[in-house]
């Protein structure tokens, strides 16, 4: 699992993590999600171990950041980072290398992950003619060769077209039902909900707000959408769409559709925002 | 050791599949060195002009040659790839030594090619090989630290080529590596152990003379300069290049 405690991180006169709390159990998806400068990336590159931090502790599987944790993580970090000039497979088998895998388990770890991100038809051509969305699974099957205990994946599908995302996500389930403590960060709300994922949210450098999905959701507006014969549509930010609905038919109008939206994480963004 | 094996083989596997550069860096110094050893023999002799056509041809272009080192470097700066190995469990020494052994290679190569072309074709007759060997070896291993420094250093492909280009004439010039030492101005002459050629220029002439003491002297302080200049390229590459960094 991934324990990350009072983690404080400053670059001269900033302060990119003010006391980050998160914790990652096995088997478990966290969404970790926050706007930009929020403090996501560091707390990943701390967790990599490639940015010590000035306060706090980390712990990878119960291991201290170090060679011994980075053993046992997988990391996919938001840019980038591959050999553009060498082919899939050899980018593959030197990541795997690395990770501890040799001869025919190397071998046999690189197909599978292959297979499983669309990547076999791809394995010799150089990373530098692929498209966005290949480049991006080839990064994620760097990270997800050795079968690490966890997983942080910044940002995996920024960019990425539907079919990579399909692919990318159903890996990520896969492998949270094989017991693997995942961290995702992401932009793309949608994909959480997909995911089933706990959501922690990042703010200022630490984490304001986790849980499921409903119970961040809870106590925030969702919507009511009216369409009326004779008049314009009326769309009304609401916690209570039947006192809301009751309201609208007590004008005396009537309504030829209603519409009743729930909050979805797009409003905790939105109320994120606000406070 | 495998991860070092393993990093070692794909950086081999990156400077073949772009081979360009490596072989105009060999090619080149044959063909300057054939060009210019009667214009050195006219001057100072047969053996003495050769000596100095072959020691300042082999200076002068392996000095470019550090380009190489620190384009691999800028360019996996640009690729993100240096930050992606630290999250590796590999040790920071099986990635550094595993990064430098083919380096070495292809430097000795360089050199080895035109010492070996010298002594087939040009006649040329070393007092010492393995004294020309061990001036070899630790030329290399300066450019190798020369060359990573500049490479962690530089903040752009082209900031590097603008040091190593410009950088390589001065340091050459300097060495004695285009003209000899003896015909150059007295400032010149006193300015020229600041650079790191000059004791290439010492080693391998020495070397190639029998003057042992000399060429174990250079050595030395070649060996001092690689090791400082490394340290420096590894200290910085060690910090990382936080996003947003240039390249």
């Amino acid at each position: 699992m991934l324990v990350a405690e009072g983690l404080v991180k400053r670059y001269g006169e900033t302060t990119a993590l003010t006391g980050f709390d998160l914790t990652v159990a096995p088997g478990e998806i966290v969404g970790l999600i926050g706007h930009n400068g929020a403090g996501k990336t560091t707390f990943v590159e701390v967790v990599a171990g490639l940015v010590r931090p000035d306060a706090g502790r980390v712990t990878v599987a119960g291991l201290p950041p170090g060679r011994a944790a980075r053993r046992r993580l997988g990391v996919a970090p938001q840019d980038i980072a591959l050999y553009h000039s060498a082919t899939v497979r050899q980018n593959l088998r030197l990541f795997g290398a690395l990770a501890g895998l040799r001869g025919r388990a190397l071998s046999t770890s690189i197909d599978e992950v292959a297979e499983a991100l669309d990547l076999t038809g791809l394995l010799d051509r150089a990373v530098g003619v692929l498209s966005g969305g290949q480049q991006r699974r080839t990064q994620a099957a760097t990270a997800l060769l050795h079968r690490p205990a966890v997983l942080l994946l910044d940002e995996p599908t920024a960019g990425a077209d539907p079919t990579t995302r399909r692919a990318l996500l159903e890996v990520v389930r896969q492998r949270a039902a094989d017991g693997t403590a995942i961290c995702y960060t992401t932009h793309y709300l949608p994909e959480l909900e997909d995911l089933g994922a706990t959501i922690a949210v990042a703010r200022n450098g630490r984490v304001v707000a986790r849980g499921d999905r409903d119970t961040l959701l809870a106590g925030l507006p969702g919507e009511v959408l009216v369409e009326f014969r004779d008049g314009p549509p009326q769309r009304i930010a609401t916690t209570d769409p039947a006192a809301t609905l009751a309201d609208v038919l007590a004008t005396g109008r009537t309504p030829v559709a209603v519409d009743i939206r729930r909050p979805d994480l797009d409003a905790l963004y939105a109320a994120l925002e606000v406070s | 050791m495998y991860r070092f094996a393993a990093v070692a083989r794909h950086n081999a596997v990156l400077f073949a599949r772009e081979p360009g550069p490596a072989i105009g860096r060999i090619v080149m110094p044959l063909v300057f060195v054939s060009l210019l050893r009667p214009l050195y023999q006219a001057a100072q002799g047969r053996a003495a002009g050769t000596t100095q056509a072959v020691a300042g041809t082999l200076v002068l272009f392996s000095l470019l040659g550090m380009s190489l080192v620190g384009w691999a470097i800028v360019t996996e700066r640009g690729w993100r790839t240096l930050d992606r190995l630290r999250a590796t469990p590999a040790r920071t020494i099986e990635l550094v030594a595993g990064k430098a052994v083919p380096v070495i290679v292809l430097l000795l190569a360089q050199q080895a090619v035109l010492i070996g072309y010298a002594v087939a074709v040009l006649g040329l007759r070393p007092a010492n090989y393995a004294m020309l060997a061990l001036a070899v070896l630790g030329w290399a291993v300066a450019l190798l630290g020369m060359g990573s420094a500049i490479g962690a250093l530089a903040r752009s492909h082209s900031e590097l080529s603008l040091v190593v280009d410009t950088g390589s004439v001065v340091l050459g010039g300097l060495a004695g590596a285009m003209v000899p030492l003896s015909t150059m101005p007295g400032w010149a002459r006193a300015a020229a152990p600041a650079s790191p050629g000059y004791w290439a220029m010492q080693s391998i002439s020495g070397a190639l003379d029998g003057d042992t003491g000399t060429a174990l002297r250079a050595i030395g302080v070649l060996l001092a300069i690689g090791i400082a200049a490394g340290a420096i390229a590894a200290a910085r590459i060690a910090r990382g290049w936080r996003r947003g960094h240039p390249l």
